[in-house]
């Protein structure tokens, strides 16, 4: 991303060396004044003659700077390099210094000199993301003057690094869409599915000669039909909890780019659904790669920005078109399940006959954390602690009465630490395709 | 490692300077406190250089109090003028001695050297950006030298000898010389 060459207006100084220069000299003057000591002129003389001498060179107002961002988007933790150029400023020493912005990680160099830099940055977290500033400082020949700027560096995309996920959790029963997925009933794929008895019009070379000897007439194999899945996306965005970085939302995030990823290269149609306190924001399900685009940067912004996105505000779940949640999809939910309203939401999806999978992911404990023992001995200490237990007992309970209850109708929940593998949770049932129970 | 060189030879100066002003001892008027303040001035000043690399965290709200005391103690470090202080507080040492020009002299040499060499440490130039200046520090060794002899009544004293007109005829030149090496600078470009 190029940012095209812009004429800064250098703010002069004097610099520390200058300053130095003329306090010897201030303070040399003014000793050989009051004790009338002409040495001390003496020693005032070679600063006052540097500062004369370099102070009077006119200085250039402004400069032109140039920046080059390596690229505008970019993904959690991958590097981007940021080229700046400055010009007119002649043969003045020039040093850049690297301000970075939160979240920003600038590695080991901050500061370059010469005209020239390359500084390399790594976006630590997902989102629409200012750089930081870059302070750019144009020393005179001699040190004595100091021209500062400052300029705001460009904004970069961060998009979530997806997770590790291979593997697909797969419907019982497909929608008539072709596809790659082997389904459960005879097409024409390459997958075997069985033997029948050969009809007129059969492919002679599909016929099945050890059957066909063994029961005496011809027999045919026949194959599994393939096809595609609808999947949507369900991104919880109406609580987070944990550190900023493995909360629950970054979680949320990561996870369902990466089986947005995995789906969308196993040719199914993959949609996504944020559900958040101001609404609900969906994109219908599509093919391709430039969907996982558009599904990554819809959950990462608040309000869509894209065009094929749409946005509802105070919109519920439960009244979404059918374009969004197509009848037969399959529903991964990535959620901390803390939110109750979002949880009678799930189970009312459920009820419809949706089939879904749910991805736990609360990374964080409990939010009353047991106290230590720093204060025993004090009145009242002993009540205090057993009413913590008592209360993180209490939170622990309705965090398993919300999975049991989603566990009852039929729902799945694993839950994903966000350091393994999506795999790892989802391979008990990536064997055996979800059926949609009503 | 060279940075560390840099470093080391602005505090080895700046000592010295420190040293040739406070000899011989004295013990008269502020003498002990301008040491002190001279000493303080080149010490504070060489550890403002040694934690200038020091990185200053962007966030210091989570961060402990010891963590809170360091971060302002490396603020007020680096933001406090010490060399300006060390100039100021050896000059003044220098004065509470009975006169003696030569001694000056030198030490006026020594301090512009001690500034020479903290510019060089703090801004990790080479040496060679001093090369353009070397003209004008050498007349500057020159107006020192007759600030000496001035002082030492050489210039402007009642004496008639040979030696007096001399020195009068090279201040006048190291004068004109001055003032040819400034005036380029000021006409415009």
């Amino acid at each position: 991303m190029t940012v095209p060459g812009r004429e800064f207006e250098l703010h002069w100084r004097t610099s520390r060396h200058a300053r130095r220069l003329l306090t010897l000299s201030i303070a040399g003057v003014l000793i050989a004044l009051a004790a009338r000591r002409p040495e001390f002129a003496g020693v005032a003389a070679p600063a006052l003659l540097l500062l004369l001498a370099g102070r009077a060179r006119r200085q250039p107002a402004r400069i032109v700077v140039r920046m080059r961002l390596s690229a505008g988007r970019t993904c959690e933790g991958e590097p981007v390099t940021l080229d700046v150029q400055a010009e007119g400023h002649g043969d003045r020493h020039l040093r850049w210094m690297l301000y970075p912005a939160a979240e920003i990680d600038p590695g080991d160099a901050i500061a370059a000199d010469g005209p020239r830099a390359r500084f390399t940055l790594v976006a630590e977290r997902w989102g629409s993301r200012r750089l930081g500033t870059m302070g750019v400082v144009v020393y005179d020949r001699w040190r004595l003057a100091e021209g500062h700027l400052s300029v705001i560096l460009p904004v970069l995309d961060c998009y979530p690094a997806p997770a590790d996920q291979r593997i697909t959790v797969l419907l019982r029963r497909f929608p008539n869409w072709l596809g790659e997925h082997p389904a459960r009933i005879a097409g024409k794929g390459i997958e075997f599915f069985g033997v029948r008895e050969y009809l007129p019009g059969d492919r002679q070379r599909s016929i099945n000669w050890p059957a066909s000897t063994r029961r005496g007439r011809l027999q045919v194999n026949t194959f599994a039909a393939e096809r595609a899945q609808d999947v949507v996306l369900l991104a919880d965005a109406t609580s987070d909890a944990g550190e900023p970085g493995s909360s629950a939302q970054d979680l949320a995030l990561r996870g369902a780019a990466a089986a947005a990823r995995a789906y969308l290269e196993s040719r199914d149609r993959v949609g996504v659904i944020s559900y958040g306190w101001g609404g609900v924001s969906w994109l219908p399900p599509r093919l391709g790669r430039r969907q996982l685009d558009r599904i990554i940067v819809s959950m990462m912004i608040s309000r869509p920005l894209t065009t094929r996105a749409s946005w509802a505000h105070g919109a519920s779940l439960g009244r979404l078109p059918r374009a969004a949640l197509p009848p037969g999809a399959l529903i991964v939910v990535f959620s901390p399940l803390l939110d109750r309203l979002f949880v009678e939401t799930l189970l009312s999806i459920r009820e419809r006959g949706f089939t879904m999978l749910v991805v736990d992911v609360l990374n964080a404990g409990s939010p009353v954390q047991p106290r230590m023992s720093r204060r025993r001995g004090r009145r009242g200490s002993s009540s205090r602690v057993s009413t913590d237990r008592m209360a993180r007992q209490i939170w622990q309970m309705e965090q398993e009465a919300i999975r049991s209850s989603l566990h009852e109708l039929g729902v799945p929940v694993v839950r994903w630490d966000g350091v393994q593998s999506l795999d790892l949770p989802l391979a008990a049932y990536a064997r055996r395709p979800l059926a949609a129970r009503r | 490692m060279k940075a560390a060189g840099d470093r080391r030879a602005a505090v080895l100066v700046g000592a010295a300077c420190v040293a040739w002003a406070a000899v011989p001892p004295g013990h008269t008027g502020y003498s002990d406190i301008a040491l002190l303040l001279a000493s303080l001035g080149v010490a504070a000043g060489a550890l403002r250089l040694a934690l200038a690399a020091t990185p200053v965290p962007a966030d210091t709200q989570l961060l402990t109090a010891a963590m809170h005391f360091w971060l302002r103690f490396v603020k007020i470090l680096r933001l406090a003028p010490w060399e300006e202080g060390a100039l100021i507080a050896v000059l003044w040492l220098e004065e509470q001695h009975p006169a003696r020009p030569w001694h000056t002299a030198v030490l006026g040499a020594a301090l512009i050297a001690y500034l020479l060499a903290t510019h060089l440490a703090e801004s990790g130039a080479s040496p060679g950006v001093l090369r353009p200046q070397l003209r004008f520090l050498a007349i500057g060794a020159g107006l020192l030298a007759l600030g000496a002899a001035a002082g030492a009544g050489m210039v402007t004293g009642p004496g008639t000898g040979a030696g007096s007109a001399l020195l009068r005829l090279v201040a006048v030149g190291t004068l004109i010389a001055a003032v040819m090496l400034v005036l380029p600078y000021h006409t415009p470009p």
